[in-house]
């Protein structure tokens, strides 16, 4: 048997020589990415580009696109990725919230194992402003550690019981007895000390009080207290603000030769709805490159090729952030913002040692 | 103002802490200072890549790289090598400096967008 | 001078046993439920494994009555 062993075949990728007016694109190829690194420095070509604060205030543009209660989607145009990265990585790591930290379990004699159930409590988003509460001190001993500045009490008391006068061939748990789920609004806030005072009107709740703790049945209960505490993300998911934040560039799509007629109308078929349409004489345009998903589908017909390139716009970036409920997705935003400048004015004070 | 009056006010005008050991030079100094490293605790990628971003668009810094140099040590090493008109501190104080202008910057256009409305409040 | 605390011998408290002419029941076996009838009941380490009352096999650990700290993690 005759075994070839011929070396492998690579193609030859010149470095792509990029025209000033497409520096700021990525290229998305077939099977690859080009022009994917920032280059606006000092010395890396004729232009200046030195940090110049006038010329960025005159060119970053923010357009909201929706801001609503749980969620908001805006663009930051003409600022880097690592300034755009580090409010993304912010809002989901550094940006404060309150979440249920200690779980003290007098009885659970459900099926739902007492570490399981307490993780379960930790994850449930609680409708609070983190500004009310103050840090824990960690070094504080642990019966002096929790006060009414910085921890909010909630208690979940449920016991299981069956429903008397169930008609007969009665299956639903629901109907045959109390309690047979344990939902996050069964936790009830006990206001301490002060808090009495501040939260009259607005107790402590979870901010969706739908969510599914534990199943009961008859004879089964739960008896805990939970001391909610201030924490970040990057301590633990449960104090991350956002369900998620993330951001994509906007995508380019550029038409090089009219596409017209039948081709027209299969060139369209290969973005989402919306991105492509068709001219009253039949030919191919943008009319909406934000809605494209770049899937690269147009890239994988031959009839095609040479006809369309594909990219993103490197310095726009399209964010969407959604909120876990308990603060408002601008507040998050802003609060991610004002962190990475209180990181800047911090370091530029703090004594360098040797 | 009573005695203990101006106690409180005292304490409220007190200047904020700084942590003496939150940034450190690293060895690797040059004798003008115009070359060096610091190391940075409790800061990652978030801050140091906006700073080597902010510090490598000063035109008198000729280098500027930063590295986490182990992922379970909450360490930001950065190196900056700048031209000779300034040094290096003075290259991370500006890039500090541009970096809180920059987000004041940020944090005022996005609430003049916000005022400003025209935008969708429920979710589409 | 006082002189340092000795424990000192104490009579029981309850002498109501020696009364009904029955051994005080010693609780030092660990509490079980029956998986079946639901009895509580306590073995000893000689004892058979089985209820009490109803003598099913199954039978489970009480749960302790005193409080349990986790971590929310």
């Amino acid at each position: 048997m005759e075994m070839r062993n011929e070396p492998k075949k690579y193609r030859y990728h010149p470095k792509p020589q990029i025209p000033p007016n497409m520096s700021d694109i990525v290229g998305i190829e077939y099977n690859r990415v080009t022009n994917t690194t920032s280059t606006d420095f000092p010395g890396h070509s004729s232009e200046e580009n030195a940090w110049d604060l006038e010329e960025f205030k005159k060119n970053l543009q923010i357009n909201i696109s929706h801001l609503a209660g749980r969620s908001t989607n805006f663009d930051l145009i003409n600022i880097d990725t690592s300034i755009a990265n580090a409010f993304r990585r912010i809002m989901i790591a550094e940006v404060p919230s309150v979440a249920a930290e200690t779980v003290y379990i007098y009885n659970n004699t459900s099926v739902i194992q007492d570490e399981v159930l307490a993780h379960r409590i930790g994850l449930i988003p609680l409708n609070v402003d983190p500004d009310t509460l103050q840090w824990i001190d960690p070094a504080a001993d642990e019966n002096e550690r929790f006060n009414d500045a910085n921890t909010y009490v909630m208690t979940l008391d449920v016991s299981c019981s069956k429903r008397d006068n169930v008609p007969e061939g009665t299956t639903d748990p629901k109907i045959l007895y109390r309690n047979s789920s344990v939902y996050a609004k069964d936790l009830k806030f006990v206001p301490q000390g002060r808090q009495e005072q501040l939260f009259k009107n607005s107790p402590v709740a979870p901010c969706d009080p739908n969510i599914l703790l534990a199943k009961l049945r008859p004879g089964q209960e739960i008896s805990l207290r939970v001391h909610c505490i201030l924490g970040i993300g990057s301590d633990h998911a449960k104090f991350s603000p956002v369900a998620t934040a993330s951001y994509r560039l906007m995508p380019v799509i550029d038409i090089k030769e009219p596409i017209v007629g039948e081709l027209a109308k299969r060139f369209q078929k290969c973005f989402p709805s919306g991105v492509i349409e068709i001219d009253e004489n039949g030919a191919a345009y943008v009319a909406d490159a934000r809605k494209d998903t770049v899937s690269r589908e147009v890239l994988r017909h031959e009839e095609f090729e040479g006809k369309v390139k594909l990219g993103r716009k490197r310095s726009h970036f399209i964010f969407n952030v959604e909120s876990t409920g308990a603060m408002s997705p601008l507040e998050i935003f802003l609060k991610s913002v004002r962190i990475l400048k209180n990181k800047a004015d911090y370091l530029r004070n703090c004594p360098i040692g040797q | 103002m009573s005695e203990e009056n101006k106690d409180i006010t005292m304490e409220a005008v007190e200047e904020q802490e700084y942590d003496v050991d939150k940034i450190k030079l690293l060895p690797g100094l040059s004798e003008d200072g115009t070359a060096a490293s610091f190391q940075i605790i409790d800061e990652d990628h978030t801050l140091g890549n906006a700073l080597r971003y902010l510090i490598m668009k000063n035109p008198e810094v000729e280098f500027c790289g930063y590295s986490i140099p182990h992922p379970s040590e909450n360490k930001l090493n950065v190196r900056i090598q700048t031209y000779g008109n300034i040094t290096a501190m003075e290259a991370l104080h500006q890039g500090l400096d541009g970096l809180s202008a920059l987000c004041t910057h940020v944090e005022e256009t996005f609430n003049e967008k916000v005022e400003a409305g025209g935008y969708s409040v429920i979710e589409p | 001078m006082s002189s340092p605390q000795k424990e000192a011998f104490s009579a029981p408290t309850s002498i109501s046993h020696a009364a009904q002419g029955q051994a005080p029941s010693k609780n030092l076996g660990v509490r079980y439920n029956c998986a079946q009838c639901g009895a509580s009941f306590t073995l000893g380490k000689t004892d058979s494994i089985r209820c009490k009352e109803c003598g099913h096999r199954v039978i489970y650990k009480a749960r302790t009555k005193k409080m349990v700290q986790f971590e929310a993690r």
